[in-house]
């Protein structure tokens, strides 16, 4: 199966948010992988897998990010965990919107013709979550969002998604190919079932920690660099930030006599009866 | 907030920024390497240490290894966290790619390795013996050694101990009595007792090889008569393991460490215990000597790492627990009361631990920094001028963190008040682990005796003459900056007196009084330690300067170097000053005092 990953890389979430002016400091800002992008790396390389030591691979996990060069670090950081190849598309982060992002996908899936595209359901810096929905869109595809689980059925030619919604889990089959957006609970030890892996096989808790050997061999993986224009995407952007700010500092909270009292503020003070 | 056990800003900081690790990639040994491989192997060791290891670290030590039917039962947990742990390949992450290693420079990995001790010392211990003890293999062992023993040793598949002490000689080990008989065979029999053996036996592996120091029969006594053999608790038949006559006699119950077992170990009870010899016969104490250098650096490695996580655990605290008013606004009780770490006695506790726990995590960059040099240097001038270097830092690098590591461990848990006395909080655990550091590996006093005895006067003080080359250096890019002036003269006096005290004593050595030369071996090592660390201090203080003034990167993290670099500066250098006066002095006091006297 070949797959394609979304690799999108954010500031440390635990890291303080910092503004020059109404925009956003990232100048001393920690990098990372979006955790639900990292999320979908792991849940490739399964879907690849056997889970036996060494493990045998069968299909391709190609990891696809835009953004400057030092995305590199965490295209590679992908790579020494086990996928294959590596697409950089050039692009500078505040140049970018979901939009333009979703049409360099859709050039990129018409290009390599991938089984499957595998993103997070979200990138937690602005938290959008329409990339995916986007991409299907553009090309036609069937979508499964918020995947805790996936099944490979039909001899490989369809998935069984477990969608989390507000109500539980949703079971979905969709055919191949498709584009398929994980939450948090596809890394569970058996969320991921390829029809290769013994059924009982257990993998760690979470994404996999890169062996010293896989960040070696890493190095020596390919990363392809693409530019916008060179895949014929427009760079008009259709989403413009116009300011940010933090929200308001909380106020401290008041003690209150009697119940009158409370119905006098929230009517007055906090106007919402 | 959760620990961040090391501070990630603090590493990179002197990786990139003071000592230049990407210049070690100029090395044809680590020619394939550079940032980016850097910064994935340091990614990974933050995240295994705060996502797997800390959270395992308050159970294993509230539940300690049992004694079952003459074996070691471990926590569980550890059969969850071991199998992890080798899969990240870091038992051999700085070997040679030959020996199954990734080759990587001991200045990435090192503090790549303080990440993990901070999370969980006894499971980055096992790592740490485990490589160590295959080293020695790799090193002086024949090739069958390496492929039965070693090989597996850094897969992970079998660990390592070293077994040297003797219940009747703990330290001296000139007087073990464990002996090794040719059996004609290839291999010897090996009989006798050893104690304090740290992961001796446990359910985690096939088997476990045990580094142990004995005398071949007819050898000499003292320390020409030591020889170094591999012995493993099971020997191979055909292709299957069988009992080695390595039997568990004991468990030590310790106040820290609690996680992993140390323990009293028999040889040969049976008269069926196999070892393979190590090197030459009657030379185990030098090979030997590698792993106990190796060990020293990973305790002080250690030492740091128990200083950090009780430090970022004390300032965590501090910003949350509200307590009192600035004295300012003392009286008037209608005021919120603040953060403690808004009170200045506070702020003074947590600054000494940053001083130590920084001052201590440079001690240990710059010196695995020359263990890289003196091994992989292109010129034999700078591979001999890094090892005489590191053969005098060593002692200190192994005493500062562990000494001072545990004034800055007994700060961290004083900062939590009376919820610090008490075992619901986690400070009173690292204090009893970090105490273990000034005794394992030779004790503080064996170290001063090292530094003073051996170390500093070797080849007429040639390690001491390169310190102060280096000193000088760090003076005058600290001068040009404008940094610090006062400590700059203070620092360039300091060498001069030292290295003149040192002709002094090394004088009274050579004319017999080899007793009143050693007198003050624990001041003398104190005294360097605060030089060296003052020395890295102003170094660190320099590149925050310039980074400010460029402004580059985190003010913050420059910011806080600088306090911290005055606070050590003001308060430790004066007391070089007093240090060298008082071994000078020859003062007598304890030399005099009778044992009826106590």
């Amino acid at each position: 199966m070949k797959i394609l990953v979304t690799a999108k890389r954010i500031p440390d979430p635990g890291q303080k948010i910092k503004l020059k002016g109404n925009a956003l400091d990232l100048s001393a800002a920690n990098w990372q992988l979006n955790q639900f992008d990292e999320y979908a790396v792991e849940a490739a390389l399964r879907l690849t897998e056997d889970g036996a030591a060494p493990a045998t691979r069968q299909g391709a996990v190609t990891v696809a990010s835009l953004g400057p060069a030092d995305v590199q670090q965490q295209l590679r950081s992908a790579l020494a965990m086990g996928a294959d190849k590596a697409i950089r598309v050039e692009a500078k982060d505040e140049e970018l919107d979901a939009v333009i992002v979703a049409k360099t996908l859709e050039k990129l899936v018409r290009r390599d013709q991938p089984d499957l595209v595998l993103m997070g359901k979200l990138a937690a810096d602005n938290e959008g979550n329409d990339v995916g929905q986007r991409l299907a869109a553009l090309l036609g595809w069937p979508q499964a969002t918020f995947a805790c689980s996936i099944q490979v059925v039909d001899g490989g030619k369809a998935l069984l998604v477990g969608r989390e919604v507000d109500n539980g889990v949703e079971i979905k089959k969709v055919r191949l190919p498709a584009v398929v957006t994980v939450d948090l609970r596809i890394i569970a030890p058996q969320a991921v079932k390829n029809g290769r892996t013994a059924a009982n096989f257990a993998y760690p808790e979470g994404p996999r920690y890169a062996s010293l050997k896989g960040i070696r061999a890493a190095k020596d993986k390919p990363i392809e660099a693409l530019t916008l224009s060179g895949l014929g995407v427009s760079t008009a952007l259709q989403v413009k930030t116009h300011g940010s700010e933090l929200p308001p500092a909380r106020q401290a909270g008041k003690k209150i006599a009697s119940v009158h009292e409370l119905v006098e503020k929230l009517r007055s003070e906090a106007k919402v009866l | 907030m959760v620990n961040p056990l090391i501070s990630d800003r603090d590493v990179d900081f002197l990786l990139y920024e003071v000592f230049d690790a990407p210049a070690l990639c100029s090395l044809p040994a680590f020619a394939d390497h550079g940032r980016p491989t850097f910064d994935l192997v340091l990614q990974n060791s933050r995240r295994f240490a705060r996502e797997v290891l800390f959270p395992t670290y308050k159970a294993m030590d509230a539940e300690p290894p049992r004694l079952e039917n003459g074996r070691i039962v471990l926590h569980p947990l550890w059969h969850k966290i071991y199998p992890q742990l080798v899969a990240l390949d870091v038992i051999a992450a700085s070997r040679p790619y030959a020996a199954g290693g990734q080759q990587l420079p001991l200045l990435v990995t090192t503090l790549a390795s303080t990440y993990l001790m901070a999370g969980n010392l006894n499971a980055a211990g096992l790592v740490g013996l485990t490589a160590g003890a295959a080293h020695l293999i790799e090193e002086f062992g024949s090739d069958a050694l390496k492929q039965d023993f070693m090989a597996r040793m850094y897969r992970g598949e079998w660990t390592g101990t070293m077994a040297l002490t003797e219940p009747q000689a703990g330290s001296s080990l000139a007087d073990l009595k464990t002996r090794a008989t040719p059996t004609g065979e290839g291999h010897y029999r090996i009989k006798g007792s050893k104690i304090f053996i740290s992961a001796g036996d446990h359910n985690l592996t096939d088997n476990i090889v045990h580094m142990t120091l004995a005398r071949i029969d007819g050898a000499p006594a003292g320390i020409k008569g030591i020889s170094l053999f591999a012995v493993p608790t099971r020997r191979w038949q055909g292709s299957t393991l069988v009992d080695n006559d390595v039997a568990v006699a004991g468990m030590i119950h310790k106040i820290g460490w609690r996680g992993g077992p140390s323990l009293a170990l028999e040889f040969g009870e049976r008269d069926d215990c196999h070892g393979w010899l190590v090197g030459e016969p009657g030379r185990g104490l030098s090979c030997m000597f590698q792993m106990m250098n190796e060990a020293r650096i990973m305790v002080g490695a250690n030492g740091v790492s128990t200083a950090s996580v009780a430090y970022h655990q004390a300032v965590l605290y501090a910003r949350e627990r509200l307590q009192g008013r600035p004295p300012s606004v003392k009286a008037d009780a209608s005021r919120p009361p603040v953060p403690i770490i808004e009170h200045a006695d506070v702020r003074r506790m947590l600054l000494r631990q940053k001083a130590i726990v920084d001052g201590g995590l440079a001690l240990l960059a710059v010196t695995a920094l020359q263990r890289d040099l003196a091994g992989h240097s292109t010129t034999q001038h700078e591979r001999h001028r890094a090892g005489l270097l590191l053969d005098l830092l060593t002692p200190i690098t192994k005493t500062f963190p562990a000494e001072r590591g545990f004034e800055a461990n007994a700060l961290s848990l004083q900062v939590h008040g009376g919820y610090g006395y008490s075992s619901e909080f986690l400070p009173e655990a690292w204090l009893r682990d970090q105490k273990l550091n000034s005794i394992h590996e030779g004790t503080t006093g064996i170290q001063g005796l090292d530094l003073l005895g051996r170390k500093a006067v070797a080849d007429g003080g040639a390690a001491l003459s390169i310190l102060t080359e280096e000193i000088e250096q760090a003076v005058q890019k600290a001068s040009a900056a404008g940094v610090f002036p006062a400590a700059c003269t203070r620092l360039r006096e300091a060498m001069a007196r030292i290295a003149e005290l040192t002709m002094q004593l090394a004088q009274k050595g050579l004319a017999g009084d080899v007793e009143g030369m050693l007198l003050h071996s624990a001041d003398y090592l104190e005294l360097l330690s605060i030089v060296v660390v003052s020395w890295l201090w102003l170094q660190q203080a320099t590149v925050a300067t310039q980074q400010l003034g460029q402004d580059q990167g985190d003010a913050d993290s420059y910011q806080g170097k600088l306090c911290a670099a005055q606070y050590w500066l003001a308060t430790e250098l004066p007391r070089v000053s007093h240090l060298i006066d008082l071994c000078r002095s020859g003062e007598d006091s304890y030399a005099r005092m009778q044992p009826a006297w106590f």
